[in-house]
């Protein structure tokens, strides 16, 4: 078993170190840059166990639950250990809610943005790289430390070195002896947790021969909220070898090599995983996601989506013909973002289950 | 009749269905009642009544369906409505094809592949649009018994569009056309259409094929029957139990599990 | 060029159909003047130039019934950056005015329901279901679209329409270009400006090759002269709407904006507007409003709800409510100025970086803020409109601003711009009567 520190911890420590507490939303964002100017990235992925009341005050019921549970809880004080609050333009709703954040919640933390481009052209690049210095120049201001540019470099190569590590988690979960929802619960732990407490996390995690249970499926998505999906398709006579998720492996970003810091993360950022809110074309994607499920042996894809996730949406029709036509069957369910999933989504999950037996 | 080997039980959200079959898988015995709040308790009494009446006097084998399913004390086994309705409407019918069930709750598609196995599903999402539920809502509204729903849309002169697929905004919408002076069985006709629309949508996402098959409560109304008949273009076939499908394939799968006594 | 298609194109289209729309707009202008609205009727005869409109649209899709062919076609998004693909020829589609068409002359259900049958959620925008629905199925109202050779979506509107152009691009299998438009969430930088004006460069080799020709720079710059000319006019013809009573409605705007929207730039659209503009100018003169008793005079914010214009108009009409201005066809001029011909491509970045949906809330609030002021607005109708999440997220703070702070009512009215089924009459109207006896208290 795995001895994971809690958020909580994790907040003590980086004070002691005399550091801040950058909240992230999701879902890309250059760590390094963070890191480097003393904020440690916490990320806010909802979350699911909190009343909405706060949030329902500032967006409507079809609104993302990330946003209207992330509202909340800021509202609430959940964020209170936070020292800025940083949102990535990552969709409607996140553009919103940053917008609303700067311009009537007016939270007691700053609010940073990132805008990232949707393709990755030279213009692309180019303009991410300012964009980042934008960003750098903001987070100085706020902290007062200007990273030299080997402190910048160093930072990088922490984090490029804990998604190696993810990457290794991720390639090889068969040989990961760890339930599903301990699994995934280390690899969320890079949501929080400093790059180099990840790195050893990772490696210490107990190889050997992974559970072997049931159907396999694979998992894709934004967010596997509440966790106790993982137990419930255990349960079910199930269990997942391989995700498709916007918190794990649609982060899997390769190491760069530009010796200039910021071409460097830009470089990371646009060049990750297929991504729908990336903008990458539908059928390179579903052609991914069935060799990536050929390749780990999963029999279907099961897609967990946040009620009114439109950039997943638009992906489902051609994602399933394309699967469909590859011999492998796909799951579409939705779950609002609260701390129990509907007894009808479960229903048709183990509906699935039972299919592919 | 061969005595009872195992018992099927379907607790669904109006009603609770049981079904005993016999060493050759025919149905023997069959009790549907309206849901009961304590599911367990109902359960556990249907299951003795069917004993009692088919049972060799000793312990009958049960599994359970329906979305109660797992409330059902000493069921060997629970599985979900969608096997279990393939199971059923593939024995019954004998056939593979589409299976539409529209249930008080949920309406699912299930396209039934050889040996009766489900091989693609779609359910209603959380909304009672498209359900029995939104006939039942709206019924009790205009004051119209549920079995007189159907007879009274066929019968009626002219057809009150309902714009609304939303149970709540339905709602609203009939008061004012009540209010205007529209006819009920125009209303009810237009809200037929409304629910069958939902349902074909469905039946669309999945890839319509034939045979098409109906099961559930509401394939006792005679409108919901023509009105999705015309719609797809397809002849449909219905079961001789329709509303008991669930719980009898829940008693196949335990025969054909094998593990019975 | 195809000769068939030539031919087609030359008989169906430049021969009999324009001199037919044009004997149809004569009719409709006949039958416009001869209204007499009943006495109960709260609205004052419709304007005649709206005559004029039809003919614009509906000659512009008879075109594109014979297009493939014969020019070249490019599906765009509403803010898209055009005058490249209008100076190299290019005839264009777009998809959200086909849908909101579509919406107005209530087809959209019925598209929307193809999309939905092939597995597009019901919370996707109206606008994309009732467009996959139409290329899907290949049926719409406007007879046939033509096939797209480019596909150009511009971020400046929304994330979805980035994510709708990609099933159309893997539907048609053609290039899709994306023009991405960092959200302004503050006043505009210079590396924002830069990056988008490097995308409409590089949109030039992209749309040179398509159309297999190169384009002048003069050409440009005339095209960029003509948009300024017809954004001006169609911003004249919004602040109209400051007379008492005002001459024009929103409602007016909605059904007249098409071609500011699909022919922006087109000398017969400014020819359009400059006589709508004379025919409300006659309306000022003879003190004529667009409603016959305007009591109260309100905004509107966001897209409108197409299949309920003509309802709301006369329901809130009958009341002594006129929709005079919105935000949204106040989007289609407020940027005029910025335009500059002299420097067509940096200042295209910048309008292309301005539109009211890629500024913050607070702006918007602004905005609003400014339109209560210049028109003596009494109240503010905000639709949210559960398709549009850029134009409707921020509404409740804005809405809570004007009303507490400001001391306008507003009121906000849960729709959707093209879906039907969302929409309750019952619900929708209990709101708004609610809203105009806070206005009549205030």
């Amino acid at each position: 078993m795995l001895t994971i520190p809690t958020r909580a911890e994790v907040v003590r420590q980086v004070r002691e170190r005399g550091e801040r507490v950058a909240a992230v939303l999701p879902i890309h964002y250059p760590r390094a840059l963070l890191r480097a100017h003393g904020f440690q990235p916490m990320e806010v992925w909802g979350p699911p166990s909190v009343s909405v009341v706060e949030g329902n005050a500032h967006f409507q019921a079809y609104t993302c639950g990330i946003v209207r549970n992330a509202t909340s809880f800021l509202l609430q004080g959940g964020l209170d250990a936070a020292d800025v609050i940083v949102i990535p333009h990552t969709c409607d709703a996140l553009q919103g809610m940053a917008s609303v954040l700067k311009d009537f919640i007016e939270p007691r933390q700053p609010v940073a943005t990132i805008y990232l481009p949707r393709a990755a052209r030279s213009a692309d690049r180019g303009f991410l790289q300012a964009e980042l210095h934008r960003l750098a120049q903001q987070l100085a201001e706020i902290s007062g430390r200007s990273p030299s540019g080997g402190e910048l470099m160093a930072a990088i190569e922490r984090e490029e070195e804990a998604d190696r590590e993810l990457g290794a988690l991720a390639e090889h979960r068969s040989e990961i002896d760890l339930g599903d929802r301990d699994y995934f619960t280390l690899l969320r732990a890079r949501e929080f947790l400093p790059a180099e407490s990840f790195i050893e996390l990772a490696r210490s995690a107990p190889r050997g021969r992974g559970p072997d249970r049931g159907v396999p499926l694979m998992i894709s998505g934004i967010v596997p909220e509440p966790m106790d999906l993982f137990d419930h398709i255990n349960e079910m006579g199930a269990h997942v070898v391989a995700d498709d998720l916007a918190c794990c492996s649609r982060r899997l970003y390769r190491p760069g090599s530009a010796s200039d810091p910021f071409e460097r993360m830009a470089d990371a950022l646009l060049g990750g995983p297929l991504d729908p809110t990336r903008g990458s074309p539908i059928l390179e994607r579903a052609r991914a996601v069935a060799s990536r499920m050929a390749q780990c042996g999963a029999k279907g894809l099961l897609v967990y989506d946040v009620k009114f996730c439109e950039p997943e949406l638009f992906d489902v029709p051609l994602l399933r013909k394309h699967l469909t036509e590859a011999g492998l069957s796909m799951l579409h369910v939705e779950f609002d973002m609260t701390g129990s999933i509907a007894q009808q989504t479960l229903t048709r999950i183990e509906a699935f289950v039972e299919m592919l037996q | 009749m061969g005595e009872a080997k195992w018992i099927g039980i379907d607790a669904g959200s109006t009603t609770c269905k049981a079904v005993a079959v016999d060493a050759a898988g025919d149905l023997i015995a069959s009790r549907i009642e309206p849901a009961h709040p304590v599911i367990e308790d109902q359960a556990a009494r249907l299951v003795d009544e069917l004993r009692a009446e088919a049972g060799a006097g000793g312990e009958v084998p049960v599994v359970a369906t329906g979305y109660g399913r797992k409330l059902v004390r000493g069921a060997t086994r629970n599985i979900t409505e969608i096997t279990c309705h393939a199971r059923g409407v593939f024995r019954a019918l004998k056939q593979p094809g589409m299976l539409v069930d529209i249930g008080g709750q949920d309406t699912k598609v299930i396209v039934i592949g050889p040996g009766g196995r489900a091989v693609d599903f779609m359910m209603n999402d959380k909304c009672a649009a498209g359900t029995g539920r939104f006939l039942e809502h709206s019924a009790a509204r205009l004051s119209v018994a549920i079995e007189d729903l159907g007879p009274r849309a066929l019968g009626a002169v002219g057809e009150e569009s309902i714009s609304s697929t939303c149970t709540v905004f339905a709602e609203s919408e009939i008061i004012s056309l009540v209010a205007r002076g529209a006819k009920v069985d125009a209303i009810l006709l237009g809200l037929h259409r409304s629910l069958i629309s939902r349902v074909v949508a469905m039946i669309h996402s999945v890839g319509l094929r034939s045979p098409l098959m109906l099961s559930g409560g509401v394939a006792r109304n005679l409108a919901a029957r023509a009105m999705l008949e015309q719609a797809t273009g397809q002849k449909l076939h219905l079961p001789e139990h329709p509303q008991l499908m669930g719980a009898y394939g829940a008693a196949l799968v335990g025969l054909e599990s094998g593990a019975d006594r | 060029m195809n000769p068939k298609s030539y031919l087609a194109y030359t008989l169906g289209y430049q021969l009999f159909g324009k001199s037919f729309l044009s004997w149809q707009r004569h009719s409709d202008e006949r039958k416009l003047r001869a209204i007499r609205p009943a006495p109960d009727d709260p609205l004052n005869p419709p304007l005649v130039g709206t005559a004029r409109m039809k003919e614009l649209m509906s000659r512009h899709y008879l075109e594109g019934r014979y297009a493939n062919g014969v020019r070249k076609v490019a599906w765009v998004t509403s803010g898209a950056p055009i005058e490249v693909l209008r100076a190299l020829d290019f005839f264009l589609i777009y998809p959200e005015n086909h849908a909101a068409l579509c919406g107005a002359r209530r087809h959209a259900e019925g598209l929307a329901v193809e999309a939905e049958n092939a597995g597009y959620s019901r919370d996707i925008c109206s606008y994309a279901r009732t467009d996959i629905g139409a290329a899907l199925s290949g049926r719409t109202p406007m007879g046939k679209l033509p096939r797209p050779d480019l596909l150009v979506c511009c971020t400046n509107i929304c994330q979805t329409v980035l994510y709708w152009y990609r099933v159309l691009a893997a539907h048609f299998g053609v290039p899709l270009y994306v023009v991405d438009t960092p959200f302004l969430y503050e006043k505009v930088a210079d590396h924002q400006l830069d990056y988008v004006l490097e995308q409409i460069e590089g949109l030039i080799p992209v749309a040179e090759k398509v159309a297999g020709r190169r384009v002048s720079r003069g050409r440009l710059q005339e095209i960029m002269e003509q948009g300024k000319d017809c954004a001006e006019l169609w911003l004249e013809i919004m602040d109209r709407a400051q007379h008492r009573p005002s001459p024009i409605t929103a409602f007016d705007g909605f059904i007249n904006m098409g071609p500011i929207v699909d022919l922006r730039g087109e000398p017969e659209t400014f020819a359009f507007y400059k006589e709508l503009l004379r025919e409300i100018d006659r309306r000022i003169e003879q003190g004529v409003g667009a409603i016959r008793d305007e009591r109260k005079r309100v905004l509107w914010d966001n897209l409108p709800v197409w299949y309920k214009i003509g309802k709301l108009s006369r329901h809130l009409g009958a009341k002594g409510v006129n929709v005079i201005v919105s935000t949204y066809t106040y989007a289609w001029g407020e940027l005029a100025p910025m335009m500059d011909a002299s420097d067509p491509m940096r200042s295209a970045a910048r309008v292309y970086l301005h539109p009211i949906l890629n500024r913050s809330t607070g702006d918007k609030l602004r905005s609003m803020r400014e339109m209560v002021a210049r028109f003596q607005l009494d109240g503010a109708i905000l639709h949210s409109d559960r398709s549009c999440k850029p134009y409707s997220l921020g509404q409740i703070d804005q809405r809570d601003n004007l009303a507490n702070d400001l001391g306008v009512p507003a009121v906000l009215l849960e729709a959707d711009h093209n879906d039907p089924r969302v929409y309750s009459d019952e619900q929708a109207d209990a709101r708004l009567d609610a809203f105009v006896e806070t206005m009549e208290a205030a």
